[in-house]
């Protein structure tokens, strides 16, 4: 499971509750110029649903499906 | 095999499937019981038990007489169903193996969690309920009080998560450039078998309670377990609902908890009709509708409401502590508040308990509560729409300048 990009730039979300890793994502990718690759590392149970949904939402393509690593859950999302 | 087992440990539950099951147990809890699923009138006994210890004679406290402050919270249903619900979202996380030990990266979290906590506390027992008693149980039990507090909550999240916009309250996060490494995962799993061992002691603990004849101790521990479940697996989040739909335009929650309040609602006008157990009702004051403004802005400011605070302190996330003694702490205030400070005389005398049922009978009381919350599941839709509408122009307006 390896990216097939290096990502630009790294949330690093570990320890933080919800609503904080959905607007820190949010906020990260619309300062990101387009076609930069986030890379998101939460370990917020909630936020494995929500941060996912709510970038597809807001119109962001994942470079590859998100990977469960231990506790926490890495997102790889094109800004 | 393997695959229910998956599905049922490791992975969450879709939050409709999570609601309808809370909204059907807590009838069928209240069918055996008489009594609804709540929690912070517990949690102001926690603190009368507390303020006891220390020595202060709460003997006259007139809140303390209206929530019964009698026993230990080991000899009452309501105790075993915060405990229960304790036990059933940890052993839920222990079998997921999520149990993770989480510090907040920034410090202001804990002051925020603690005053929020405080606030959502005093707001909840002021109302007579949280997002339960006052709410997710409240509507079936056709009580007016919870139409006002529904309500009120609304408000007070909305400018609560207007606070949680803000630079100071929100922070930074940590972005970096590059990619950075994920934590090292353990490869020996042992939280399950952690889980394994609880689910015995309690299953012989519950099956003590019947056998001793305790059967309301009993049912209190064995809903409790499984609403313990259900909040864990569903990821129920009362806060969110509101929250997220004020600050993202998400939906899905506060949906889920409609449906769950629907079907509550019918079973327990059937269960009412039925067996003729008499509604809970409670006061429906300006009070309410105060208490209501105030635990919403309260459980924005946590992150949390007293329900969701349950199952994420068990994930390991150690900001719901503060949360947790805020809670205790803004409910023990407010019983103080009640006589000692006039709240009761300010803001809670002049009202009085109102039931759909009483006003206009079973059918009319259903109807009701199934076209209110229908309106309420369409201003839901409404406003999603509204974000995406403006979102896409947003989105539109960059594309077309870069």
């Amino acid at each position: 499971m390896q990216a097939e990009k290096k990502a630009d730039f790294t949330l690093d979300l570990r320890g933080e509750s919800c609503p904080y890793p959905v607007i820190y994502t949010l906020e990260a990718l619309e300062g990101m110029n387009e076609g930069e690759l986030l890379q998101v590392i939460t370990d917020c149970p909630s936020s494995f649903r929500n941060v996912p949904e709510e970038a597809l939402k807001h119109g962001y393509t994942f470079a590859q499906d998100p990977v469960k690593n231990g506790q926490e859950y890495l997102f790889y999302i094109y800004a | 095999m393997k695959t229910i087992i998956q599905t049922i440990f490791q992975r969450y539950w879709h939050p409709y499937t999570a609601l309808i099951l809370a909204g059907l147990l807590s009838a069928i809890y209240f069918g055996l019981t008489a009594t609804v699923w709540a929690v912070t009138g517990e949690f102001t006994r926690f603190g009368g038990h507390i303020l006891q210890f220390i020595g202060v004679d709460v003997s006259d406290w007139a809140y303390f007489q209206l929530v019964h402050l009698e026993g230990t919270t080991w000899s009452r249903p309501d105790g075993w169903i915060v405990w229960g619900m304790f036990i059933g979202a940890l052993i839920m996380v222990l079998y997921s193996n999520s149990f993770k030990i989480r510090l907040p990266q920034q410090k202001r979290r804990y002051v925020q969690g603690l005053v929020g906590g405080i606030i959502a506390g005093f707001g909840a027992r002021l109302a007579l309920g949280c997002n339960l008693a006052a709410f997710f149980t409240g509507v079936p039990q056709f009580s007016i009080h919870s139409w006002i507090f529904i309500v009120a909550t609304g408000i007070g999240t909305f400018f609560g998560a207007k606070v949680t916009k803000m630079r100071w309250w929100k922070g930074k996060p940590s972005l970096m450039r590059g990619a950075a490494a994920p934590s090292k995962v353990n490869k020996h799993v042992v939280q399950p078998y952690v889980g394994g061992v609880i689910t015995i002691a309690y299953a012989a603990l519950v099956i003590y309670f019947f056998a001793s004849g305790k059967t309301l101790l009993g049912f209190g521990a064995l809903f409790g377990l499984a609403f313990g479940i259900l909040i864990e697996r569903g990821q129920i989040c009362f806060t969110s609902a509101f929250r997220d739909l004020w600050l993202v335009g998400r939906s899905l929650m506060a949906k889920a908890i409609i449906a769950g309040m629907a079907i509550s609602s019918i079973l327990t006008i059937i269960v009412i009709v039925l067996y003729d157990i008499p509604p809970i009702t409670k006061i429906a004051a300006l009070s309410t509708f105060v208490g209501g403004v105030l635990f919403g802005l309260g459980i924005v400011m946590a992150s949390s409401c007293e329900t969701g605070m349950m199952y994420r302190l068990m994930e390991g996330q150690v900001l719901y502590l503060t949360v947790f003694i805020g809670n205790i702490v803004g409910a023990t205030f407010l019983a103080y508040a009640w006589d000692h400070l006039g709240i009761y005389n300010l803001l809670v005398k002049s009202g009085s308990p109102i039931n759909l049922l009483d006003s206009i009978g079973p059918i009319g009381a259903i109807a009701a509560t199934l076209a209110m919350l229908g309106t309420l599941y369409g201003l839901t839709v409404y406003w999603e729409k509204r974000y995406q509408r403006n979102m896409q122009m947003k989105r539109g307006a960059k594309t077309h300048a870069s």
